[in-house]
């Protein structure tokens, strides 16, 4: 028996690990065609509802004025908070040499890529006339356009797009080795197609040399983006003089929202991945108890968050400050705000039982709680904000519709049918960093 | 040390071996070899010396380019368009300062990969010849040009190592 570097025992051999961890990419069975099924038709019908709001335009939606900013917009922000676990994970944690990071840090990397995958489609969503989406873009046109870039949407764009790509690209390149792991395995067209994949990647000494200072590089550079991003898109709103988003608290209250969302959603995508698969030996109950441990944390930080926004309102003694803090307690929307304070703080706050953590139903169920917590705490920031600023002449509410419900649920749909496929064409996880992690065969072990 | 002569490959079971093969055939005065691993290890870093990879330099050039383009794009077309919004000046600080920082981060990781690639020499369509494919599992390998009078002595001195499997490959 073997033992890695973080205490677990093993008795696997490097060439266990790619027989273990290949097993993902086998021919899939009746179930998972049967869901892959079900959420591409949840996509299509979402891809439909978007259709028939471009035909019909953009009053399918249930925005309206004040509330022009609702669905949309709220599920952009989860999906970009979602994608914060993933860099978290692979970059900072590889950063301080956090070795059980090596069993999933990339489904959380493949989370990253596919949460901006499905977030990067609202804003278009919300735009309406989606076929001018260019102007945003620092393109010179024919119209003599140019961004505003004193504007946080302008910021806002950049960021992403500058996220994804340095995300993708982290991805793509932390996975060259694995790929030419799969193409030494497989025959036929695969070989062919995993070839190209690998880049001609043949682990010499050369490639390696480069290849660490480049992982390091390019996880030194993704680390400032966990907390630029979503700082970025919390200046979306704090940037502004609506009551509820003009504050200096908003983006470490962001990033610890999004970093508290993605955990739940590696949590939640890694319990069916390792029990579909049988790799328990691999990703371990040590994983998920890591994760869960930093969900209590994160659950605390929220919470103080809360904490402090309301108290900043009162001693503040800004009416309308004030007036907005107290409306979410008690106005139209305090169902959701008291339910996102019980599912995104308390709710998690059970982890800190042992008994509770090491429980995968437990689990499943405390992150499907901080998920509808984070996307509640969204909604009531930007819908409550927005129906309910300074003139009562001016306040309205917001009804969702079956149109924005529906590319809402298709969205869900979009992302887990990404997530769906990744796991059966590439390797899911990583097979050369979990290698690493095992000690190395030696002539003295025999 | 003849250009046209075979290589020969060897490959082996162990690290401690194929540490071992390095140090001999440094101590032949040998220094055109390649080494082949399932993953970075130390002891192989430290037997095979070198310098450190330039990938570095590929990033700090690549984000300083985009620290001025970040700025370029913000102040330059000031002229153009001369519009004040929301009542901050036109060349304004902060702002244009959120959009250099991203800039910076791209650039600079889009300039790593360039570095990455350059230096590896990747993509590579043709694996090397004799590459053995039980190396990217649990296996470690060297590949070294020799010519054709000393092939024998090499891979006399690299079985005494460890080696496994040795096989002379002509191109």
């Amino acid at each position: 028996m073997t033992t890695d570097r973080a205490g677990m025992e093993y008795k696997l051999t490097y060439s266990d690990t790619d027989i273990d961890l290949m097993k993902t990419m086998r021919p899939a069975g009746r179930l998972y065609w049967a869901l892959l099924t079900v959420l591409f038709l949840l996509v299509m019908a979402g891809g439909w509802a978007w259709w028939m709001q471009i035909q019909t335009g953009i009053g399918l939606a249930g925005k309206n004025s004040p509330v022009g900013w609702a669905m949309y917009i709220t599920t952009f922000v989860y999906w970009v908070g979602i994608a914060h676990s993933g860099t978290l994970i692979s970059a900072i944690l590889f950063l301080v040499r956090v070795r059980w990071r090596a069993a999933v840090y990339r489904s959380a990397e493949a989370v990253t890529v596919f949460g901006l995958m499905t977030a990067g489609l609202f804003p278009f969503i919300h735009l309406g006339r989606v076929w001018v989406a260019h102007w945003i873009l620092p393109v010179p046109n024919f119209d003599g356009l140019w961004p505003n870039f004193r504007s946080p949407l302008a910021w806002d764009v950049l960021a992403i797009t500058t996220y994804m790509t340095v995300s993708s690209t982290f991805f793509l390149v932390g996975m060259l080795p694995d790929l030419a792991i799969v193409r030494d395995r497989v025959k036929g067209w695969r070989k062919k197609v995993y070839g190209f994949l690998a880049q001609g990647w043949q682990g010499t000494d050369t490639q390696w040399k480069h290849y660490t200072a480049a992982y390091v590089f390019l996880a030194a550079l993704a680390t400032p983006l966990v907390i630029s991003v979503h700082s970025i898109v919390s200046w979306d709103f704090a940037m502004s003089i609506i009551p509820g988003w003009h504050s200096t608290i908003f983006a470490p209250y962001f990033v610890a929202g999004a970093i508290h969302s993605g955990l739940a959603m590696v949590v939640l995508l890694l319990i069916p991945l390792r029990r579909s698969f049988g790799i328990e030996k691999y990703i371990t109950m040590h994983h998920l108890e890591s994760l869960a441990k930093f969900i209590v944390f994160t659950a605390l930080v929220v919470g103080f968050a809360y904490m402090v926004e309301f108290f900043a309102a009162w001693y503040g003694n800004e009416k309308y400050e004030k007036a907005i803090f107290l409306y979410r307690m008690v106005g139209e929307y305090a169902w959701a705000f008291w339910l996102l304070i019980t599912t995104n703080v308390f709710v998690p706050l059970l982890l800190w039982s042992k008994k509770i953590r090491t429980s995968i139903p437990c689990l499943v169920v405390i992150c499907i709680s901080v998920e509808i917590g984070m996307w509640l705490e969204r909604f009531v920031i930007i819908v409550t904000s927005l129906a309910h600023d300074y003139l009562p002449s001016a306040w309205g509410l917001y009804h969702p519709t079956l149109t924005d419900s529906m590319i809402v649920i298709g969205s869900f749909a979009w992302f887990f049918f990404l997530f769906m496929i990744f796991v059966k064409v590439l390797p899911a996880v990583s097979m050369w960093e979990v290698k690493e992690q095992l000690p190395p065969p030696l002539k003295e072990r025999g | 040390m003849n250009a046209t002569g075979p290589y020969l490959f060897s490959v082996y079971r162990h690290v401690d071996d194929l540490v071992a093969g390095i140090r001999a055939l440094k101590g032949e005065g040998m220094s055109e070899f390649q080494v082949f691993s399932p993953v970075p290890h130390h002891d192989i870093t430290a037997a095979l010396g070198g310098k450190r990879s330039p990938v570095r330099v590929f990033t700090l050039v690549g984000g300083l380019l985009g620290l001025a383009i970040g700025w370029g794009i913000t102040i330059g077309p000031l002229g153009n368009f001369s519009l004040h919004v929301g009542g901050k000046p036109l060349l304004s600080i902060p702002p244009f300062g959120v959009v250099a920082y991203i800039c910076t981060i791209l650039f600079g990781a889009l300039a790593t990969i360039v570095g990455l690639f350059a230096n590896t020499r990747l993509p590579q369509w043709n694996l090397t010849p004799g590459y053995d494919e039980r190396i990217s599992s649990d296996h470690f390998g060297i590949q070294v040009r020799c010519a054709p009078e000393e092939f024998e002595r090499l891979a006399r001195l690299l079985k005494t190592t460890g080696a496994i499997d040795i096989r002379r490959i002509l191109r």
